[in-house]
């Protein structure tokens, strides 16, 4: 008998901004609507684990979709005319489009890195319409990840980005999870990761929107890795401390790619947070 | 303030490099000339097809070097230990938060070695710490 996993994946194809879009996600499970962000350069793979854990899929309708130029999400018409800059805007348009394009209800969305960034905005702006986030690395405002080495002619973009960021894995996290990671930046096109990082680093600043989330309304748990020199759990703090009423944990041993890196390891984080917004 | 490392303490680095089987996968074009500093005492690597084939200690003008980098022993002690802290347990995670952790020279030839030289980073990392004796 084959061993197949329940991960199913689907194409959507949607509208967002103006723009159609061709978007590739993948679900497994039933219930409350978990939508899930990786992280800058990678696609929705990160969250494998996640898709097929049967305590998290016993109760939630898991969904991890790859963003426009990322996995098997295509780039839209006219890409080539564009430098690709990932923007706050287009970023949150294209989240909030892909659960109404779904008729999601209420939906807890979960993010890492920049989709844990992002998971703040749509806090901010939607909190009537989503039961809650879990913001994984999440920073209100970051800076200092952006060099133009990471889109450059005489360097191999693929290998760099997954390089530079194979370090914000924790050093004591199981080397075949942290590789793995590896794998997936090692994928990204020419200059996606950069125009990611561009968002993240120049684009993003929610630190005056977070003060708008209204946890009575919108549930907000955040965790952040130990070992996370890119958003630091000191940054974390900060924006948590702008929040009243957030959940703030800092996950001892861990990096900044939890749902990859160490799964085992952060799961118990992961089901605690979740237990509350099911 | 720990000891700097020795001449064997580098002949052993060297050992572990190239016996590294990630190395002979992925070292095929990393051949150049680099400097590891410690507090500004610096050993020249030669490193040809991902094997460091020379070493020589405080090289002189004659040697040059495409990139070199340093860092007081103080930041060093913090990399190369069993148990790392955060922002010391890696090269990227120093060259971003850590001022004094520094790379000189030609950057670019750095990073389009990157694989290669972040796997000779991460030996170093596991490196006994230098006592300065052996």
């Amino acid at each position: 008998m084959a061993d197949l996993e329940p991960v199913v994946g689907r194409y959507l194809n949607l509208e967002s901004g103006g723009r159609p879009y061709r978007i590739f996600y993948e679900e497994a499970g039933q219930g409350r609507p978990l939508i899930c962000l990786h992280t800058a350069g990678a696609d929705s793979r990160q969250f494998r684990h996640v898709l097929n854990d049967t305590d998290i899929t016993a109760r939630f309708r898991v969904l991890a979709f790859d963003l426009p130029l990322h996995g098997r999400s295509n780039p839209p018409d006219g890409w080539w005319l564009e430098k690709y800059r990932l923007t706050t805007e287009v970023y949150l348009g294209l989240i909030r489009d892909f659960w109404r394009a779904l008729g999601l209800e209420r939906p807890v969305v979960m993010g890492c890195s920049m989709g844990g960034a992002i998971v703040l905005k749509v806090a901010s702006d939607h909190q009537d319409e989503i039961a809650g986030i879990v913001g994984l690395e999440s920073t209100a405002f970051a800076e200092g990840r952006d060099n133009d080495f990471l889109h450059h002619p005489a360097i191999h973009g693929g290998e760099l980005a997954a390089c530079y960021t194979y370090g914000l894995n924790g050093p004591d996290s199981p080397e075949e999870g942290c590789r793995e990671n590896w794998w997936y930046y090692s994928q990204s096109g020419p200059g996606v990761y950069k125009g990611d990082v561009w968002y993240y680093c120049e684009d993003w600043d929610a630190r005056e929107d977070i003060k708008r989330i209204d946890t009575n309304r919108c549930k907000v748990s955040l965790l952040t890795g130990e070992y996370d020199y890119s958003a630091t759990p000191e940054m974390t703090r900060q924006a948590a401390d702008s929040i009243p009423g957030c959940r703030f944990t800092v996950m001892k041993g861990i990096g900044h790619f939890p749902m990859v890196e160490n799964y085992a390891l952060f799961r118990g984080y992961l089901l605690e947070e979740l237990a509350l917004m099911a | 303030m720990g000891a700097k490392p020795t001449p064997g303490w580098m002949e052993r680095y060297r050992e572990r490099v190239n016996a590294d089987p990630e190395m002979r996968v992925i070292g095929d074009w990393f051949s150049l000339d680099f400097k590891l500093a410690f507090e500004g005492d610096a050993w020249l690597l030669s490193v040809r097809e991902g094997r460091i084939a020379d070493i020589v200690h405080n090289p002189r003008f004659d040697r040059p070097a495409r990139f070199t980098i340093s860092a007081p022993m103080r930041v060093w002690e913090r990399f190369i230990r069993p148990d790392p802290e955060p922002l010391y347990h890696d090269f990227f995670a120093m060259l971003m938060r850590v001022p004094e952790f520094e790379i000189d020279g030609d950057s670019l030839a750095a990073m389009q070695n990157a694989r290669a030289l972040h796997r000779m980073m991460n030996i170093l990392k596991t490196m006994e710490p230098p006592d300065g004796r052996s």
